[in-house]
């Protein structure tokens, strides 16, 4: 089987992931809900993983690193804290339903910046433009349609001119380019840990700059008198029992990283990508999604194949073992600013475990579909 | 003997304030707060058995939110001291 679709879930786990995973299942109870042993191997494993994410994404206090279930929960949460009815969130044009939907149930204008594709300057004049009197911008690092990677450290700084507080989608990059919460300094970052994080299904992050509002109440472990939740982190936010197994899977996964080097992994996608590209371009019937400035083109990769339906495309491939994704890929935004909204694209995505020999079977099986 | 409790708000408080004092030499142990002394119901305590007021300025230093100290000798009950 050839996996390429880890833009939606990074299939393949190193494998001292899956034995933490089951070594904190075997072993622990349930964080902060007593003092025995079981409970306490579980509150170290979610210590464990706050202080290492907080060390990998240079975010100071681990006490401020919440534990979701995924990256949509941990947007959910923060799109609640900032919005109040009618406020205008500006939001980038590749932002996923993960994103827009949270905004449109709590009745903000949604205000897209930057409908070019590709086009880094015009999203940042737009930015520009729209800032002012906005109550909140989001904004994804990377498209997870096209691999397209925003210039998210520059529209940061915009709202931070701006006073305008400022959601990072760190879905796609988390784990695989720079990501540094003090140089970013928004209020909110979140990510899932089942993608390029390598940790297991269920488990997302969410890095609190600001305060905010908790999405579930319940029990805490702390506080228990109050029929508040309680006023810090990282309780606030992690109401009910939390998946201690999967937060070792996360330390595990954020360890692997940083042993093989984050750096090594992004150019080892990056030229993945551009190898798929090299066999692919040119070739009647194919049409590549790619951003023009090569670095600013994530592991990411969406194409179109003429007179196919990319539903089609992608099932052909998964009879071959091949696995793609296709589609709108939850994000209708990014489509209708490139201009893919009515066929949707096929989507290859990869991972540090995929290999050039693996993108050379891709591209031929893609090459017969023609 | 000796034990100090220096209340924590929460178990991730308690475990990064007993992590630190190990890391510096003083035996530690993240625990359950008895009840009598949390106010607001349950709650987790840093207990230490010496190095009391070095252990307090450690954690103050490193900007962990710790509350109220508490002393026990020979099993007599919990009074509050100020570190």
């Amino acid at each position: 089987m050839i996996y390429l679709d880890s833009a939606a879930t990074s299939f393949q786990k190193p494998p001292q992931v899956l034995r933490a995973f089951v070594k904190t299942l075997g072993e622990a109870s349930s964080p902060g809900r007593g003092a025995h042993r079981p409970a306490m191997r579980a509150a170290d494993a979610m210590l464990d993983m706050r202080e290492d994410a907080s060390a990998f994404f240079h975010f100071k206090d681990p006490e401020r690193v919440v534990m979701t279930m995924n990256a949509t929960h941990a947007l959910n949460i923060a799109v609640r804290s900032l919005v109040r009815k009618g406020g205008r969130a500006v939001v980038s044009a590749y932002e996923h339903n993960a994103v827009i939907r949270p905004l449109h149930a709590c009745g903000a204008e949604i205000d897209p910046a930057g409908g070019r594709a590709f086009d880094s300057e015009e999203l940042l004049r737009s930015f520009r433009e729209k800032l002012p009197g906005a109550a909140l911008a989001v904004c994804t690092h990377v498209s997870n349609v096209f691999g397209y990677i925003l210039p998210i450290r520059e529209i940061a700084a915009l709202c931070r001119e701006n006073g305008v507080p400022l959601i990072v989608d760190a879905s796609q990059s988390a784990g695989v380019l720079p990501l540094d919460a003090e140089e970013l300094q928004a209020d909110y970052i979140a990510m899932p840990g089942h993608k390029s994080l390598l940790g297991v299904p269920g488990s997302g992050l969410l890095l609190c700059g600001a305060s905010a509002e908790p999405l579930l109440f319940g029990g805490s472990g702390s506080d228990s008198l109050s029929r508040e939740m309680p006023p810090y982190l990282p309780d606030r936010l992690e109401a009910g029992t939390q998946n201690a197994p999967a937060a070792s899977a996360l330390s595990e996964g954020i360890r692997f990283i940083r042993r093989h080097g984050r750096e090594h992994i992004e150019a080892h996608e990056k030229s993945l990508c551009r190898h798929m590209v090299e066999l692919l371009h040119g070739k009647d019937g194919i049409e590549l999604f790619l951003a023009p400035d090569e670095s600013e083109q994530s592991g990411v990769l969406s194409l179109r194949i003429t007179g196919r339906d990319c539903e089609e495309v992608a099932s052909r491939l998964a009879a071959d073992e091949i696995c793609v994704r296709s589609g709108l890929h939850c994000a209708p935004l990014a489509h209708k600013s490139v201009g893919t909204l009515e066929s949707g694209t096929v989507r290859l995505s990869f991972s540090p475990f995929n290999t050039h020999g693996e993108i050379e079977k891709a591209a031929a099986k893609l090459i017969k579909i023609i | 003997m000796k034990t100090y409790l220096i209340m924590c708000r929460s178990v991730t408080s308690a475990q990064r304030a007993a992590r630190l004092l190990e890391n510096a030499l003083i035996r530690s142990a993240a625990v359950k707060a008895p009840k009598d002394l949390t106010r607001s119901g349950c709650g987790y305590a840093v207990r230490i058995h010496a190095d009391s007021e070095r252990a307090v300025k450690l954690l103050r230093s490193r900007e962990i939110s710790i509350g109220k100290i508490y002393l026990t000798e020979d099993g007599s009950e919990y009074r509050e001291v100020s570190l």
